[in-house]
């Protein structure tokens, strides 16, 4: 079996800002003005983006992912299930991850189970679910009451599970989600597909994720915040459900950059993957946290962490495994640190952040696929890169 | 009268300061004034419960003078089930029964003005006179109240105070992560009650059967509700009087106490 599998991911982001965007906005979300997206310009990315993701299918790469984010410079999806449409036309062979839909934010959950169901069917059942309930900023975009995002999120994904894998129709009767008749058409081709949940730690998250057995993501956090998520993860599965968790549970979500040697990659890779924490995750504390969106326990570990606010340096930022840039030989290395000692094994990652120019995403997506991949994969299957990872009858 | 009149006036009230069981809901209140006097509740706005200042000592001179804190305001916790602007009118009205209040003076300040007149929508029976001082509950369209959740604590202190050294009774005395969950925690409250809608819509409608003397006291300078929110209240209250209070914004009760009370305590004398 593969050691790690390997999924590209995109946020899409809007990467032109004004040249004084550092000095004139306090936000790269919410209340960013909409003027600073040009549509024309945006037609070009949409594309070039696509492009990018139809190679790494081609390079063989395990999953394509998408992801849903609201009014904001960072990542340019508000419908992720409209991308992943057009990837199924697209790619080819690989799975194709939307991870994830925001599920708290959507007053009719019923249409995330139907679309979901639409692009499995549509893929030949490729798709993998992912669920989110939004970033805090998402609650002011949305206007949605973040007091009750966890329930809404429980409630929808029991919904949507029943929706996909129960005969309909029948009722379902919530708290905050009601309907007289689930039964859904078309239904998914995968029993139900399979679900991810990324996650920055909260111990909600990583219980919900452990509980049903779904892999847990987390996504740009320094390494001992990661290795503690996992730790819980296992101890969870072991003594509260029973099971022992596998590598393929635990993905880790890591801005990666690969070129010919550690000081290329260093040079390289600076301006563009700061553009990420500088620019694009720019966010009004306030919009970050809103009112009941943690529980009190999670902030009260975010707080005294020291997780929040705090401005980190590129090389601070792979010290602490932040990120990943180096040569393949250093990224084999750190990579072999998630297999080897955290027993993490699904990388998830993409070549693009902020104005980083096609070929440098091209070259981190080459020797990704032809000099890391092949260390990770299990010799005595060889990888089909023509091949869809799932045969039709 | 001059605030420092107002001051000697203060020092001689003394408050009962207890925990009640409002239907299993444990209360903590102040309490003060003479019992032969009208009884007075009052309800104050988010992050100001548990506090007894000046302007409830000036009341209590004149008021039998009931100051809880609000369920998820102070040191009263809120349930997890209490969740709508309905729980909390019920939970006034079980309230006022265990301080066997038959009829009283409501006074509500922001938040605490909205479940005022909420209070004296359903219940116009229990409500001797009823004032509103910078009261949220309605819309203004074209004057959206400020977005709390979305400012910063030095924002929401700049905005609420004309004179900062006013806020002096709010700083805490360590600036730790109990504070700020504390903080977190009523902010929850209040976005549990008016993430969204910030207002009742059905309000508007519903004021005219308020039948009880209404004063309206707003802050002039209201950076939070703007004064328009006052004028909207008295154009839909009938039997209600308006007065506006220079020189102060949302917190006249902490900035100007003596005459806030004064214009207060005239309404209800009247």
């Amino acid at each position: 079996m593969n050691k790690l599998t390997f999924h590209y991911f995109h946020l899409m982001p809007w990467p032109y800002l004004p040249a004084d965007f550092d000095e004139k906005y306090d936000s790269a979300w919410v209340t960013l003005p909409n003027s600073i997206y040009d549509p024309i310009k945006g037609n070009a990315l949409y594309n070039r983006y696509l492009d990018e993701i139809e190679r790494a299918d081609r390079l063989g790469w395990d999953s394509v992912i998408v992801n849903e984010h609201h009014q904001n410079a960072y990542g340019t999806m508000p419908s992720p299930n409209l991308m992943a449409a057009a990837l199924t036309q697209r790619v080819k062979r690989a799975k194709i991850g939307i991870v994830g839909n925001a599920l708290p934010l959507h007053d009719d959950p019923l249409r995330v189970a139907e679309e979901i169901a639409m692009l499995d069917v549509l893929s030949g059942g490729r798709i993998i679910s992912g669920f989110v309930r939004g970033t805090g900023m998402e609650y002011f975009s949305y206007n949605i009451n973040p007091t009750i995002s966890r329930e809404r999120m429980d409630e929808a994904h029991d919904l949507i599970i029943q929706a996909w894998t129960r005969p309909g129709p029948f009722a379902f009767e919530g708290e905050h989600y009601n309907y007289r008749y689930v039964n859904i058409w078309p239904r998914p081709i995968q029993q139900p597909p399979p679900i991810w949940l990324p996650g920055t730690a909260s111990m909600e998250t990583i219980d919900f994720a452990a509980k049903h057995k779904y892999p847990y993501m987390t996504v740009f956090m320094p390494m001992n915040q990661r290795q503690r998520a996992y730790d819980i993860y296992r101890q969870l599965a072991e003594e509260k459900y029973g099971y022992e968790a596998q590598p393929e549970q635990l993905a880790f979500c890591v801005p990666c950059y690969i070129a010919e040697n550690d000081d290329i990659a260093m040079r390289e890779a600076e301006q563009y993957i700061m553009w990420l924490f500088d620019k694009g995750l720019k966010v009004r504390p306030q919009f970050f946290v809103p009112p009941g969106y943690m529980s009190e326990r999670s902030l009260k570990g975010m707080l005294e962490g020291g997780g929040f606010g705090q401005k980190r340096r590129f090389k601070e930022l792979i010290e602490t495994g932040v990120i990943i840039v180096g040569s393949v030989d250093t990224v084999i290395e750190k990579l072999s640190y998630y297999t080897d000692v955290l027993h993490a094994g699904m990388l998830v990652t993409g070549g693009h952040v902020g104005e980083i120019p096609d070929y440098l995403v091209l070259k981190t997506q080459e020797l990704m696929a032809k000099e890391v991949m092949p260390h990770f994969r299990d010799k005595s299957v060889a990888t089909q890169t023509d091949q869809p990872v799932v045969t039709l009858p | 009268m001059k605030s420092d009149e107002a001051s000697d006036i203060a020092v001689s009230v003394d408050k009962v300061e207890r925990t009640l069981n409002v239907r299993g809901i444990q209360t903590h209140i102040f309490e003060a004034g003479s019992p032969a006097t009208a009884p007075l509740l009052y309800l104050h706005g988010t992050f100001l419960g548990n506090l007894w200042l000046e302007f409830h000592n000036i009341l209590a001179q004149n008021f039998h003078v009931f100051a809880p804190d609000i369920p998820g305001f102070g040191l009263t916790e809120r349930p997890n089930w209490m969740r709508d602007m309905s729980d909390y009118i019920l939970y006034l009205h079980d309230l006022l029964d265990t301080l066997g209040l038959r009829k009283t003076i409501i006074v509500g300040h922001s938040i605490g003005g909205w479940m005022a007149a909420e209070f004296a929508i359903w219940y116009p029976e229990r409500v001797d006179k009823l004032v509103l001082s910078n009261a949220a509950g309605i819309r203004v369209k074209g004057s959206p109240i400020a977005n709390l959740f979305a400012m910063s604590p030095q924002e929401i202190a700049m905005a609420s105070f004309d004179n900062l050294a006013a806020a002096m009774p709010l700083m805490p005395k360590e600036f730790n992560t109990d504070y700020l969950l504390s903080q977190y925690r009523q902010l929850t409250t209040l976005a549990t009650l008016a993430w969204n809608p910030t207002y009742d819509p059905t309000l508007e409608r519903r004021l005219e059967r308020i039948n009880s003397p209404t004063l309206i006291v707003w802050g002039q300078n209201d950076r939070l509700i703007p004064q328009v929110y006052g004028e909207t209240l008295h154009r839909l209250i009938d039997h209600s009087e308006l007065i506006q209070l220079e020189g102060t914004g949302h917190m006249p009760m902490f900035e100007k106490p003596a005459e806030w009370c004064s214009i207060i305590r005239e309404f209800l004398h009247k």
